[in-house]
């Protein structure tokens, strides 16, 4: 696109920002093909609503262009939204609420267009305004209650779950009007939300019986009947072709089945959905902008832009879009780095792809070919990570909004994450996350995307703890603290803790008990047998009840009994006194500050021997480590480090103490790799590079040397002459003796008498001997 | 003249100077290190740490320990700091330079800076007053570490005065990271950036500005400090010596090899200039003689240090 284009658009996504500013911004919007069931609807409008729901666009249209002039504002407000003039509608609604303060229909059909307008909350405020006015309306109650069906996020918490609103109060209202059709749709859509199909279809069934009854659309029942078809595995075309006969140009359908299957996560088989959607109805924005969201999943960002541009063009006031179009501008802001052999593409912002970069082709590397190797399955492209300094561009780039709490994401082939440089260092490892998120790459590629989630985060937890960057099994007491209270899932509803979590933190603990759900069934049966349980899913009927009984030939109970008797043996000590953990953690902490060494070191080792699998947060480990050192036994502190990362350590100020721990006993071979292990936690800080250059140098690693090098006058050092130096030493080492002569002359440049520099030079022309 | 050839020729002045014969009067480097009140034990016990630092690298430039006047905790009343001034103002001769290095927690009201010790705070207004007794003829670096310290930036700058302060005006109000840096720059062969075993105030600032500007970008903290420079030719000031450094001042056949790198590095400065005009294998060729020469150098002044006792280390990382 030229750059003056480019720049003319991006100004016009800043003009879309404001949302609130639905009321003053003029926008023509499609026809939105919005079904009021309510019985209070006037006869003139339903006359133009019948063409609108058949599809018949232009006849509909000119139906409802009369009615902008009707002498009732509630009608000229409801025509303007079907035509999709929001803001005249707008002003309409206001027009209608003046008119008549305690009126109740405005305000649940205004509501239902900033709804539409993807306002929800000016959208509750009315719906609550309409209740307060009159708490027995049946059509307030359930507007109310709409809000509250469906989870609004990416990654569900457990305020994203059926409200009690909702799970209350639509069977109440049905209890009493069982044949409203909005409230059985919207106790199917509140079933299939939690995973209780068979009352789904049932609601859906019944809400389609009373729609033909009362002449109403079936459109929404069927689209309900055809998503719990999707959801089953099962083709939905009995309820997508009888939907399309009633309205050929039915759009919502397709990106409802869509959405259902970008919720399971499953990115290939929703764009199949979400491309439909666009085809039978391509102004349907909110589609033409899920269906680029999706093709962005899938790592094919160019075809998105053309559809995302058009869902701004119809539709402005989404914030999703803005977000999306100005986070497509930014990328201008990264470079593509393409790795062969397996095929990547890395995405880094410019100004940390030649730091990052290396680190990142080399982990990835290892990821791909280890998955490959453990999981016999090849990913049929290139894997693409692409990494983002901006935490908010990362999140608007997994969830189109900023502000989520994840680290990485993997869509498919392709995982998003946060780069160290957009956090304090020590807060995260991102190697970890980058292997994790790989690991997913193979279950999910294996299964094609048909792992239940908790399986694919416990075998992405697994492989953190088994073979990547930070070996070790590393939990908090916190999951140990939920086992003992009874409170971990069974098997077969372990996914719930991911998707319908019901207590503050049960996501983190999900993770945590799939992770060590793998690590038992790894243990018992071997991790051939794992790979088999993970390999049943790809037919698409099975589910962790089946599996577990054909693979494991256990039942679920028994499954679970053993993965107790092994949680119980395990952690044994810990179990029999939670409180005595967190006392000795007190007393090591306590008797480190007050340099009382024998003390420190006692109770910090009562605590490892207690639970040694916990290795952050000022671990037990570490205040052995300070203790011994403070005694004066450097060696013992090394062993305490050492045990450390063992158990799966990793902060970056413990590796670097190790580092110069072992330096300072002249165990460079085990400092080197200690120090190499930084680069995975903190590759960004200056300080380290040349050193561990130095030590692979030792090693006769010069490539290794090179790469060290590079990122250090990447990180643009103040001390150039060494770094430079070492880029002449390390090319040496390599047989490069032209590029190791440029640098050297270049550190010589700014330090002419920088003695080793001289030595090397030296060497190099012969002059050693005088 | 550029500032390269410029420091070289200084150089080779200053080995000339110093290989006067006994007598005559030479050049005197005088250091006074501050170190206010902490409020807080952990802040007495750091700005106690960086001074001793500070105090302990500035003799290596002055090349007498009794050179070097520190005061910390009681002994840094405002008296005491008054008289310690008055003193330098009174004892420093043409020539000489002088470095005031404050430690420790400054305060502004919007206009006046206080820089806060135990019993009464001395203002700004009274230290610029007593470093304006000081002679002009007396090159002087003050540095600042204090927090608010900007707010004296511009008014205590001379001509002969570089005036360094850890926070851009007086309205960074945090407890500054700079002095903990600057003490580090002192001992440290990375701030040392063209490996002359000497110590600017120049290079020592680039590496506590760098230092500071990363612990935040760790922390992904906005930077509460921005340190600042002012004042003509920092790089005038050799704030600590590294290595053998010291070791040149009191051996004849060192300074007359000191003297003949000056001369190599005349040299090469004047190649430098050029190096606009050339492509960079032309420049690399054009260089690599001197580089060669200064080199073989290296050589002798090493084995010389051997002789004299001291070990340069044998291999590059030792070196190191």
């Amino acid at each position: 696109m030229p750059r003056a284009e480019h720049s003319h658009r991006r100004m016009k996504w800043l003009h879309g920002l404001p949302l609130a500013l639905l009321a003053a911004v003029s926008c023509q919007q499609a026809m939105a093909v919005d079904i009021d069931y309510d019985a209070r609807r006037s006869a003139a409008l339903r006359r133009c609503d019948d063409p609108q729901h058949h599809g018949r666009v232009e006849e509909a249209r000119n139906c409802y262009r009369p009615l902008l002039r009707d002498g009732n504002a509630l009608t000229r407000a409801e025509a303007a939204f079907a035509l999709g003039d929001l803001r005249t509608a707008n002003d309409e609604f206001r027009v209608a609420v003046a008119d008549n303060q305690r009126a109740v229909l405005p305000r649940l059909r205004w509501g239902k267009m900033y709804l539409e307008a993807g306002q929800p909350a000016d959208a509750e405020r009315l719906f609550k305004e309409a209740v307060e006015i009159d708490g027995k309306d049946v059509g307030a109650l359930l507007a109310l209650a709409s809000l509250g069906v469906e989870p609004s996020g990416e990654e569900p918490s457990a305020e994203d779950q059926p409200t009690d609103e909702a799970a209350d109060g639509i069977p109440r209202v049905l209890a009493e009007n069982p044949n409203l059709v909005e409230a059985q749709l919207l106790l199917a859509r509140l079933e299939l939300a939690r995973g209780r199909f068979d009352n789904a279809v049932k609601a859906a069934q019944r809400a389609l019986q009373l729609a033909q009854q009362q002449k109403l659309p079936p459109l929404e029942a069927q689209t309900l009947l055809a998503a719990v078809e999707v959801v089953r595995h099962r083709d939905p075309a009995q309820w997508t072709r009888a939907a399309l006969e009633y309205n050929p140009h039915y759009g919502a359908l397709f990106e409802t089945l869509g959405t259902v299957e970008v919720r399971r996560r499953r990115y290939v088989e929703a764009n199949v959905w979400m491309q439909r959607a666009v085809e039978v109805q391509p102004d349907l924005w909110s589609a033409r902008r899920e269906f680029a969201l999706n093709l962005m999943r899938l790592g094919r960002i160019a075809e998105a832009r053309p559809h995302l541009e058009a869902a701004y063009e119809g539709d402005p006031f989404s914030t999703t879009t803005v977000n999306t179009l100005r986070l497509l501008d930014s990328l201008a802001k990264f470079d593509v780095i393409k790795a062969t052999q397996p095929a990547m593409n890395l995405q880094l912002n410019k100004q940390e792809s030649a730091t990052l970069g290396p680190y990142v082709e080399q982990l990835a590397r290892e990821a791909i070919n280890t998955f490959s190797r453990r999981y016999g399955y090849q990913p049929a492209g290139p894997v693409t990570v692409e990494i983002y300094p901006d935490h908010d561009d990362f999140a608007v780039r997994t969830a189109g909004v900023p502000g989520i709490g994840l680290l990485g994401v993997t869509f498919g082939d392709l995982v998003a994450m946060d780069s160290p440089s957009g956090r304090k260092s020590g807060d995260f490892h991102w190697g970890s996350v980058l292997w994790h998120e790989m690991a997913h790459v193979f279950t999910l590629g294996a299964t094609r995307n048909r792992v239940p989630r908790w399986l694919s985060e416990g075998l992405s937890v697994f492989e953190e703890w088994t073979t990547g960057p930070t070996p070790g099994v590393a939990i908090t007491s916190k999951v140990l603290d939920v086992f003992k209270d009874g409170k971990l899932l069974p098997v077969v509803s372990l996914d719930n803790g991911f998707m319908q979590p019901t207590y503050e933190g049960q996501v983190q603990m999900s993770y945590d008990q799939s992770g060590l759900a793998c690590l038992y069934a790894s243990q018992r049966w071997g991790f051939p047998r794992l790979v088999e349980f993970l390999r049943a899913f790809n037919d698409e009927n099975t589910t962790t009840d089946a599996a577990v009984r054909s693979v494991f030939k256990v039942t679920p109970e028994e499954f679970d009994k053993g993965f107790q008797d092994f949680m119980r043996k395990r952690f044994a000590t810990y179990l029999a006194d939670p409180k005595r953990w967190a006392e000795l953690m007190r007393r090591a902490h306590a008797m480190l500050d007050a340099r009382n060494w024998v003390a420190a070191r006692e109770a910090a080792q009562a605590a490892i021997d207690v639970l040694p699998e916990v290795t952050t947060g000022g671990s037990a480990y570490e205040v052995l480590a300070a203790a011994e050192e403070g005694a004066g036994k450097p060696e013992a502190a090394i062993v305490a480090l050492q045990s450390w990362r063992k158990a799966g350590g990793w902060d970056p100020d413990g590796l670097r103490k190790l580092g110069s721990l072992l330096l300072a006993a002249k165990r460079n071979a085990e400092a080197m790799e200690v120090l190499a292990a930084v680069n995975y936690a903190d590759p960004l800080a200056i300080e380290g590079h040349d050193r561990l250059g130095q030590l692979l140098l030792e090693q006769n690693r010069g490539a290794d040397a090179l790469r060290e090098y590079r990122v250090l006058l990447a990180l643009q050092p103040l001390d150039t002459a060494a770094a430079n130096f070492g880029m002449a030493r390390a090319f040496r080492q390599t047989g490069d003796n032209s590029r190791a002569r440029r640098y050297l002359l270049e550190s010589l440049d700014t330090a002419p008498n920088y003695r080793p520099a001289q030595k090397l030079l030296l060497e190099m022309t012969g002059d050693q001997k005088q | 003249m550029n500032h390269r050839l410029m420091r070289c020729l200084e150089r080779i002045g200053m080995a000339l100077l110093c290989a006067l014969p006994g007598g005559m009067a030479l050049a005197a480097t005088q250091v006074l290190v501050i170190s206010g009140i902490g409020g807080e034990a952990q802040f007495d016990a750091r700005f106690a740490q960086w001074s001793q630092k500070v105090a302990t690298a500035s003799a290596t430039a002055t090349g007498d320990p009794h050179r070097v006047v520190t005061l910390s905790g009681e002994g840094a009343r405002r008296e005491a700091v008054q008289a310690a001034l008055r003193s330098a103002a009174e004892n420093l001769r043409d020539g000489d330079q002088f470095t005031l290095v404050l430690l420790g927690h400054g305060s502004f009201d919007g206009s006046e800076y206080r820089f806060n010790l135990p019993g009464d705070d001395i203002t700004g207004t009274e230290l610029l007053a007593l470093l304006d007794k000081i002679p002009p003829t007396v090159l002087q670096l003050v540095v600042n570490a204090t927090s608010t310290s900007g707010a004296i930036a511009e008014r205590w700058v001379r001509p002969y005065r570089v005036v360094i302060t850890a926070t851009r005006s007086g309205t960074e109000r945090n407890a500054p990271k700079f002095g903990g840096y600057w003490a580090e720059a002192l001992s440290s062969a990375e701030a040392d950036r063209d490996k002359d075993g000497t110590l600017t105030a120049q290079e020592a600032y680039d590496f506590a500005n760098r230092k500071v500007a990363d612990a935040f970008k760790s922390d992904a903290a906005i930077a509460s400090e921005h340190s600042r420079i002012n004042g003509t030719e920092p790089s005038r000031f050799v704030v600590a010596r590294l290595g053998a450094g010291a070791m040149f001042a009191n051996d004849a056949q060192l300074l007359a090899m000191r003297n003949e790198q000056g001369v190599i590095e005349g040299r090469l400065a004047q190649l430098r200039a050029q190096k606009a005009q050339l492509s960079q294998d032309e420049y690399f060729d054009r260089i690599e003689p001197a580089l060669v020469e200064l080199a073989k150098l290296g050589v002798r002044i090493d084995a010389r240090l051997a002789v004299l006792g001291v070990n340069t280390g044998g291999t590059p990382n030792a070196a190191r």
